[in-house]
């Protein structure tokens, strides 16, 4: 009887901690759509300040169409048209048919006298700038601060930076060159040497489990990259002594300071100017609609939005970004061809001062 | 003429002989120690940005090599002749631009030594080196470029040793009226950068320390 | 060709206290030619602008029948010429500046240079930067001589040797002119040495040439005269008069020292009414004083 007694005093006692549990969640669960009204009421109303900001700021401006640029500026002595006439096309040529949603996103700039000490109100929206610049600076300017149309987080993440046009392709791929040549990883050499799985593994284009066996593959370079690049960040606390060991050409300490990193902390071997140079490779394979196909699916793999942008499969892809990559070997360090009639007409120069010293005149 | 050159050439190599050897010598030794750890391939995928770091930094030693013998070259061929004011080459039987010509062409043909060895040296060390794949050695075009140097280093300093107080009074006093214009402006607020005109006649294009600017490298992408 | 060196109205300035001016000398041909004159006289400078390492204001050169400094390179092809101070490189051996002053003379001696050596008593393996002072000497003058110079210039060659080494030097010099018809300018202002060997001889002082003379018209004919009863003024003297002062001890006489001296001139004391008591001979040396004394007086010019 006891027994029985027990066991339905424990059955009623049961779904009381339950039910305190489920009170709890249930708070939680208000607090969390409170907070989520909140912010909902918030960005409604910064989306009302910016839009009030933006009447603003752009009050009396003119608007530059070129395009699907639309610049709307001050009045000021910069050559805008000029610049978009030069940009646009470059802006063109990436972006491809999805240029034209530009449009929907104006540029707002404030051009200022450089030389002027009058104090002028803040600007939140848009950019300030000095209204001395010339046609190239200005081109510059509006190719580095146009934003990509639809680019998602997912793609700024994997190329570690945004994906704007650029005056200098051949800079950029000679520096992914360099970078094929000199970076200290086994991998990225095998991708200069035509491995296209090793290119692939560097750019990272599959999967993430084992980056850094495969990214850095020696215990000499996982060390190098710890002494390189991480010194100061486990030379205190815990970590301190594994430091230690890891100078000590000890790879077991490296690798487990290189494996306690944060996700996404692992430098990568190949800087993001690698990654830039294969979307653009891509883009350009992939024609005018190459873009679209490129933001068109954000949930996607990398790999398979790259194909999709260019129209091939990722190994054809990687191996035209290597060979474009290869063919922008940068220029030897040879003399440059005046330079040696310089060197000997300045020898030949000085030996004429030498021999016109009033010494050695008559 | 021949003769005059071969006893002017011989003076001034009794002069200078040991700053010759000591550059020659200096001179081939550069690039083969900025390539020593070439040769170690044990080093696998950091081999290419350690080398690069050590020829860079090496090569440093180029233009430094080429300014020292220019200078030591140019002060040997006028030492012995400043010491007795000049007398014995101004009473030689020769029109002076000759005698100054054949001081200068001696003074080239011991330069001869030391940019031979540089040749010399990085080609020796390129051949003994294993270069990781795609970078590339420039033995010639580091050999030609310090000639050029070389040459111009000592045009520089032998124009100015040959000449006589009152020109390097005139140089020095040019140099210092740069400095006070300089330092003037700089009081007076007013926007004016002459060092960096300067730097940039000197430096820059076809200036004449224009081949002394820039990386050295025996060993490049 | 009748003078190796002509020197017609030089003007010369160094500095603010120094000039040479108007400076007119002649140096014959074959003559073995003196230039004396104390130090700072402008000896120095004049050898220098007769060689060309100085330029002058105004005047004109002429050496070998050539102008200098025009045509210096052919002149100095045919000088040999020691200066005051070693002018040689001091980390060549005594062989090796042979060897490199026989590369600029296409009328070198080698044969000459070889006798010299061994005359002179060299070491062809030391350098000259260790030699004694008077084998420099000998070393420069040999240089000079190897050379078969038409002219040689030599700016106090024996100053501060010993008289063996001024021996050596000078036999050899000589020597040198009885084989060639070399003309030879020596300055110095050791007049005994230059009494020896020179048969003409100018004096020099404050830039300014006294006189210029063969040797013995100037040794010969400078006197000093015991004068009794001459006028204050004399007119139109047939000698020069350098000096002329009272008789120490007093008396009527005077010492006259004059220049341009012949027996016969005693007859013009006479025509005055004045008689000359004694004639004294005087030395080059004397002679050179007395001239300096009377041209610093602003005495006498010629």
């Amino acid at each position: 009887m006891s027994r029985l007694l027990g066991l339905v005093l424990a059955v009623s006692l049961l779904p009381s901690p339950l039910r305190s549990q489920d009170s709890l969640v249930v708070r939680l669960r208000r607090q969390a759509d409170s907070l989520l009204g909140t912010w909902r009421e918030a960005q409604l109303l910064a989306d009302v300040a910016d839009s009030l900001e933006q009447v603003r700021a752009t009050a009396g401006s003119d608007t530059i169409a070129v395009g699907g640029l639309r610049i709307i500026v001050n009045p000021s002595p910069l050559p805008w048209r000029e610049a978009a006439e030069h940009a646009w096309p470059v802006i063109d040529s990436l972006y491809g048919s999805a240029a034209e949603d530009l449009s929907r996103h104006p540029y707002i700039f404030r051009a200022v006298d450089p030389d002027s000490g009058v104090r002028r109100t803040v600007l939140h929206v848009g950019v300030e700038l000095p209204w001395d610049l010339d046609v190239r600076a200005t081109a510059t300017l509006l190719l580095t601060t146009v934003n990509a149309p639809r680019f998602d987080a997912a793609l700024a993440d994997w190329l570690g930076s945004g994906l704007r046009p650029t005056l200098h392709p051949q800079s950029e791929r000679a520096a992914v060159f360099v970078q094929l040549l000199t970076v200290p990883s086994e991998a990225v050499r095998a991708c200069f040497l035509g491995d296209i799985a090793h290119c692939k593994d560097v750019l990272q284009l599959g999967d993430s489990i084992g980056l850094l066996e495969r990214w850095y593959a020696t215990p000499a370079e996982r060390e190098a990259l710890v002494a390189s690049s991480f010194t100061d960040y486990f030379a205190r606390g815990a970590t301190a002594p594994s430091l230690q060991n890891c100078r000590q050409h000890r790879d077991d300490a490296c690798t487990s300071l290189l494996q306690s990193l944060p996700p996404g902390s692992l430098p990568r071997p190949l800087a993001h100017a690698a990654r830039i140079l294969l979307v653009r490779e891509a883009l350009r394979a992939g024609g005018r609609d190459a873009y679209r196909r490129l933001v068109a699916r954000p949930s996607a793999p990398i790999r398979e939005r790259l194909a999709s942008a260019a129209g091939m499969d990722i190994d054809s892809l990687v191996a035209r970004w290597r060979n474009a990559a290869l063919a922008a070997r940068p220029k030897p360090l040879t003399l440059p061809w005046w330079a040696g009639f310089a060197a000997i007409g300045w020898t030949a120069f000085f030996g004429l001062c030498a021999l016109r010293s009033s010494r050695w005149r008559l | 003429m021949i003769a005059m050159f071969r006893a002017v050439l011989y003076s001034e190599w009794k002069w200078s002989r040991l700053v010759v050897a000591l550059g020659t010598v200096a001179a081939f030794a550069i690039p083969l120690v900025s390539l020593q750890g070439a040769a170690r391939a044990d080093r696998g995928a950091l081999q290419a940005q350690e080398l690069l770091r050590s020829v860079q930094s090496w090569g440093t030693l180029y233009p430094l090599l080429a300014t020292a013998l220019g200078l030591l070259m140019a002060i040997a061929a006028w030492a012995p002749d400043h010491r007795g004011r000049h007398i014995h080459a101004l009473t030689l039987p020769l029109e002076r631009w000759r005698y100054v010509l054949l001081r200068f062409g001696a003074g080239f043909v011991l330069l001869a030594a030391p940019i031979a060895a540089v040749l010399i040296g990085s080609s020796l060390a390129v051949l003994t080196a294993t270069l990781p794949p795609g970078l590339q050695a420039y033995p010639i075009a580091l050999a030609v470029r310090f000639a050029f140097a070389v040459l111009v280093a000592y045009a520089v300093f032998f124009a100015v040793s040959s000449g006589t107080a009152r020109t390097a009074g005139i140089i020095l006093g040019v140099i210092a009226a740069v400095i006070l214009v300089q330092v003037v402006a700089s009081i007076a607020n007013i926007d004016l950068n002459l060092f960096g005109a300067a730097q940039t006649v000197l430096l820059l294009g076809p200036g004449p320390l224009a081949v002394f600017t820039g990386r050295w490298m025996l060993v490049d992408v | 060709m009748s003078d190796a060196i002509q020197i017609e109205r030089l003007h010369y300035r160094a500095g603010k206290n120094f000039a040479i001016k108007e400076l007119d000398l002649h140096v014959p041909s074959g003559s073995i030619y003196g230039f004396l004159g104390p130090n700072g006289s402008g000896k120095t400078t004049t050898i220098r602008l007769i060689l060309g390492l100085l330029r002058p204001l105004s005047g004109r050169i002429t050496v070998l029948g050539l102008p200098m400094p025009e045509q210096h390179a052919r002149i100095l092809g045919r000088i040999g010429y020691v200066p005051e101070q070693p002018h040689l490189d001091a980390t060549l051996t005594v062989r090796e500046l042979i060897d490199f002053q026989a590369a600029f003379y296409p009328r070198w001696d080698r044969a000459r240079a070889e006798e010299l050596v061994q005359r002179f008593e060299l070491d062809g393996e030391r350098l000259f930067g260790r030699l004694s002072k008077g084998q420099k000497a000998k070393l420069m003058i040999l240089l000079a001589l190897a050379q078969c110079g038409d002219l040689l210039v030599l700016d106090e060659p024996t100053d501060g040797l010993d008289p063996v080494v001024r021996r050596d030097i000078l036999s050899a010099l000589v020597s040198y002119v009885s084989e060639r018809d070399a003309t030879i300018f020596i300055s110095s202002h050791l007049v005994h040495e230059l009494e020896r060997v020179c048969d003409w001889v100018a004096v020099m002082d404050d830039g300014r040439l006294i006189t210029e003379a063969p040797m013995e018209r100037l040794k010969h004919g400078t006197k000093r005269l015991v004068v009794i009863g001459a006028p204050a003024e004399i007119v139109n003297p047939p000698f020069r008069v350098l000096t002329r002062e009272s008789a120490n001890g007093g008396g009527a006489g005077e010492n006259w020292v004059v220049g341009d001296w012949e027996p016969a001139m005693t007859s013009y004391f006479e025509g005055v009414g004045a008689s000359v008591r004694d004639v004294i001979d005087l030395d080059l040396e004397d002679g050179f004083v007395e001239l300096l004394r009377s041209f610093r007086k602003g005495e006498t010019r010629r």
